[in-house]
């Protein structure tokens, strides 16, 4: 204030910088005392507001300068003091050269305890420094373009404490740290509060250069270059030593303590680094290693089920980049050895046996199949299981082991078959021990394996026959089951996949409604009345399978003939234009049998019948050959045998034949078993059921797939080029297998043929320009 | 919004004698004067008390704070508390050398507000 109060001449008399400087002088020595009094903890003494006013003045009449270089000036002089009278006493005694000679890193400790307080002391220092320095601050710092002067003390303190030029105090400070570190994840309990404060120190200095933390600068490459080399070579250890779910254990165990030492005593920024930096050593680096360790690697956990050890194997390899990747291959190539060897026993069973589809139990191809499919399906919930148990129900591992299954299954040429008669035999005998839903979840489980068949065709065709034999023997357990069934089927593929199913279905009830029709038409004829129940089932040729042009022959008794015209005529005066074919070898018939013992009623094929009636006329003992049945009946050979089979070779006897044996020879005798026992009355005798195909009956079957092939992919090739007029090759052939696929994988050269023959038939042309464009002729 | 309110209450206090905590002893010699006021009230307006009553920095007497402050004058330090307490300044009728004196006053406390509208004034 006084200075404002003394007028200034514009002549400025020498002796006044003389004065202006001995006030300076004087003011600044008071305020430098100050300081130092504040450094040694003496402030109780110091004024607040003569400190201030002090500075204020010097600030005021331009000295804001020397000011702030007196400053520097006193606290960089204290710092180097602080440097040698505290900081370097404490240096840990074995040297900054090897911290391993202080293996109970107490020295270390001490160390970081002294720094700890010395930043304490230096901060505390800097704030009432700062209080009394603020006009400086304000007014001075801010046009000088300077550092405040709490900011300046960092600066000192990081030149002169922790980058000190004298000392090796930053070598100290970083070894120290690192060894703390080191003694830690050994298991060595360390005071983290001093590791902590002088991680917050490093953190809270700016490096000038770089404008970053001098934590970052001077620490954390360091820190990260040593953990780097630790978890190379505990990696290496732990691999050597410890099986899969041990070492996992352990890497877990790892992370969990970096990312909690980050938390507690490092920067926030460090977690990732640090992260990454076990993952790659612990993980990446022996993901193989571990996946196939012996007896407790990824294959045995499977085998196993060691759900638990699975889960974290999946959340830990999701770590790393490749993690899940070698973990889905391996899981994979696993499913595929597993499918690869139920592929076997079954292909080893069917050949044993396989070829004579009529010799030994007739149940076995049935049971192979039912095997198969069950044993798929068993792999298939165990790895359901994993997935849901284990994986997180990832959908990139389901979508890896469904190509596994699809790969294996499609491996098996049968499969389409199997499934089907895995479904037949479900919904014969599904209710029996098995309450509905859970013959619905089989069924479920079997559209998954359904999904994977890529020859949809060929299972349909199956599918066909089997529920044919179904409808027409009347083996089907459940009506319900059997529209649930061709439901799910029709929500995979659609309606056009069921629609002949359904027909089949329909053919049943119509045909229930035309016997009540024809009873009553019976009842109110004149006709005579057929001498036998007549139940007559009308069959859409083109919905069941049969081969019309090869209508099986057999000559049937005259009672039936007679029967079988009184229906046809009854038929026929109904819907004009129609032509009925007999498929004897589709029916059955209830026939009685006086045995020595007792009467029998046999449900029998209508073959069988045909069969049995013959010896009617017999005397007893009195025996036809096989020529002579063969002759009489004209039912075709195979068949003949098969019947033959089931009367004289299975379970119920009702046929003695001669010699005796399994199989049916051309001059076998047969005599009518007149001591036939049997505990019930009523008898069924099973017709060969349901089985897997032979050799010749599944070359047949492919022929009629291919057959139908043909004309799928003609039919599509059609509308695809009637829609479109005019395609180039490769874009016709794209589109093709396009809309086949979900049937079947049709292979290019079978549609190039297609194309061929329908230019032959001029429903398409090749362009005149391009020979690889086609043109629709309608 | 309330602030009218607020603002009413908090300069009542100003001549309000419970809970006052602050003596300070303004100016020199016969042109002294003592002004008692609440440690809260300026610290809460004014970095420069924040400072000179923090722990560090404080000086008590019979549970008061007491604070010198020599260069300036009372009707000066009257001024600037009103401005404080009430965020109101009436200059109409000063002279001239009491606004620059305001002026210097309220540069050396770095209240800012103030020196800015002072300097703008002149």
């Amino acid at each position: 204030m006084s200075s404002r109060k003394q007028p200034k001449g514009k002549i400025r008399p020498p002796k006044k910088p003389n004065s202006a400087d001995a006030q300076f002088n004087d003011n600044w020595d008071r305020l430098a005392q100050a300081i130092r009094e504040i450094h040694k903890k003496n402030a109780s003494i110091l004024s607040f507001e003569e400190l201030y006013r002090n500075a204020y003045n010097m600030v005021l009449h331009k000295n804001g300068d020397k000011l702030y270089n007196g400053v520097r000036e006193v606290i960089t002089q204290h710092l180097e003091e602080v440097a040698v009278s505290q900081v370097v006493p404490a240096f840990p005694l074995s040297g900054a050269s090897s911290s391993q000679t202080n293996p109970n890193g107490a020295g270390g400790a001490n160390f970081l305890k002294v720094l700890k307080t010395v930043w304490e002391d230096h901060t505390t220092c800097m704030l009432m420094i700062r209080d009394i320095l603020m006009y400086m601050d304000r007014v001075y710092a801010k046009t000088a373009n300077v550092p405040l002067v709490y900011d300046l003390g960092l600066d000192l303190f990081r030149d002169t404490i922790v980058r000190s030029q004298n000392y090796p105090i930053q070598n100290h400070l970083l070894e120290v740290l690192l060894q703390q570190i080191k003694l830690e994840r050994e298991n060595e309990i360390i005071d983290r509060t001093n590791v902590k404060a002088s991680i917050d120190m490093l953190l809270e200095l700016t490096d000038a250069s770089t404008k970053d933390t001098v934590y970052a600068t001077d620490f954390e490459n360091k820190f990260l270059e040593t953990s780097s080399e630790y978890y190379r070579v505990e990696g290496q250890m732990l691999v050597g030593e410890y099986d899969a779910p041990e070492y996992m254990k352990k890497v877990d165990k790892r992370l969990n303590e970096e990312e909690q030492r980050v938390r507690h005593y490092l920067s926030q920024t460090t977690e990732p680094k640090i992260r990454n930096i076990v993952e790659e050593e612990l993980i990446s680096k022996h993901l193989k290693t571990v996946i196939e360790m012996e007896n407790s690697g990824l294959i045995p956990m499977l085998r196993n089920e060691k759900m638990d050890d699975l889960g974290r194997m999946y959340k830990l390899f999701g770590r790393v980049v490749k993690g899940h990747d070698e973990m889905k291959s391996a899981i994979s190539d696993y499913i595929r050895e597993l499918g690869k060897a139920i592929n076997e026993t079954v292909t080893s069973n069917t050949t044993a046996e396989g070829g004579n589809a009529a010799s030994g139990d007739k149940q076995t191809g049935a049971t192979v199949a039912v095997r198969w499919v069950q044993e798929v399906l068993d792999l298939k919930d165990k790895f359901d299981k994993v997935q849901n148990l284990a994986l997180s129900n990832d959908k990139a591992f389901q979508t890896s082991f469904n190509e596994a299954f699809e790969y294996f299954i499609n491996k098996n040429s049968k499969s389409p078959e199997f499934i089907s008669l895995f479904i037949d035999d479900n919904l014969k005998k599904g209710l029996k021990g098995k309450t509905e839903e859970e013959v619905d979840s089989v069924l479920d489980k079997t559209i998954t394996l359904f999904r994977f068949i890529g020859e949809k065709d060929v299972f349909e065709r199956y599918y066909k026959q089997h529920l044919a034999k179904r409808l027409l023997l009347g083996r089907s357990v459940s009506d319900d089951a059997e529209r649930g069934m061709i439901g799910k089927l029709k929500v995979e593929c659609g309606y056009q996949f069921t629609t002949k199913l359904e027909g089949m279905f329909n053919d049943m009830r119509i045909s229930s409604d035309t016997m009540t029709d024809f009873k009553e038409y019976l009842d109110k004829s004149v006709l005579e009345k057929p001498k036998l129940d007549l139940s007559v089932t009308v069959l859409t040729s083109t919905f069941w399978p049969m081969n019309l042009s090869a209508s099986p022959r057999c000559n049937l008794p005259p009672e039936l003939t007679k029967a079988c015209g009184t229906f046809q005529n009854f038929y026929l005066g109904r819907h004009s234009g129609r032509r009925l074919t007999w498929q004897s070898n589709m029916g059955t018939a209830d026939i009685r049998g006086s045995f020595k013992a007792r009467k029998h009623e046999l449900n029998v094929s209508t073959y069988q019948m045909v069969i049995l009636l013959m010896f009617n006329d017999k005397q007893d003992g009195e025996s036809l050959s096989y020529e002579q049945i063969k002759g009489e009946s004209d039912i075709p050979e195979a068949d003949l045998k098969r019947n033959l089979q089931s009367l004289a070779c299975a379970k119920y006897k009702i046929l003695v034949k001669e010699p005796k044996g399994k199989e049916i020879n051309p001059g076998d005798q047969f005599n009518f078993n007149n001591d036939f026992t049997a505990p019930l009355q009523r008898i069924k005798i099973q017709t060969v059921a349901s089985k897997v195909e032979s050799e010749g009956e599944r070359k047949e079957t492919r022929e009629k797939v291919e057959e139908a092939r043909k004309h799928q992919t003609e039919a599509a090739i059609v509308r695809i080029m009637k829609d479109r007029k005019t395609m180039e090759h490769n874009l016709l052939i794209a589109e093709v297998v396009k809309q086949l696929q979900s049937r079947f994988m049709p292979n290019p050269a079978l549609i190039k043929k297609r194309i061929e023959a329908l230019i032959e038939r001029e429903y398409l042309e090749r362009a005149t320009g391009d020979r690889r464009v086609y043109n629709y002729l309608a | 919004n309330f602030h009218s309110g607020l603002v009413k209450d908090i300069s009542l206090l100003l001549n309000d004698s419970n809970y006052l905590n602050v003596t300070i002893h303004v100016g020199e010699n016969e042109n002294a004067e003592e002004f008692k006021a609440h440690s809260i009230i300026l610290c809460a307006r004014s970095d420069y008390f924040k400072c000179a009553f923090s722990n560090e920095w404080v000086t008590m007497n019979n549970n008061m704070i007491t604070f010198n402050k020599p260069n300036i004058a009372p009707k000066i330090f009257e001024m600037i508390l009103k401005y404080i307490y009430a965020g109101e300044l009436d200059l109409t009728n000063q002279p001239g050398e009491n606004i620059l004196e305001l002026l210097v006053a309220s540069d050396e406390l770095v209240i800012e507000e103030l020196f800015e509208h002072l300097q703008d004034y002149l």
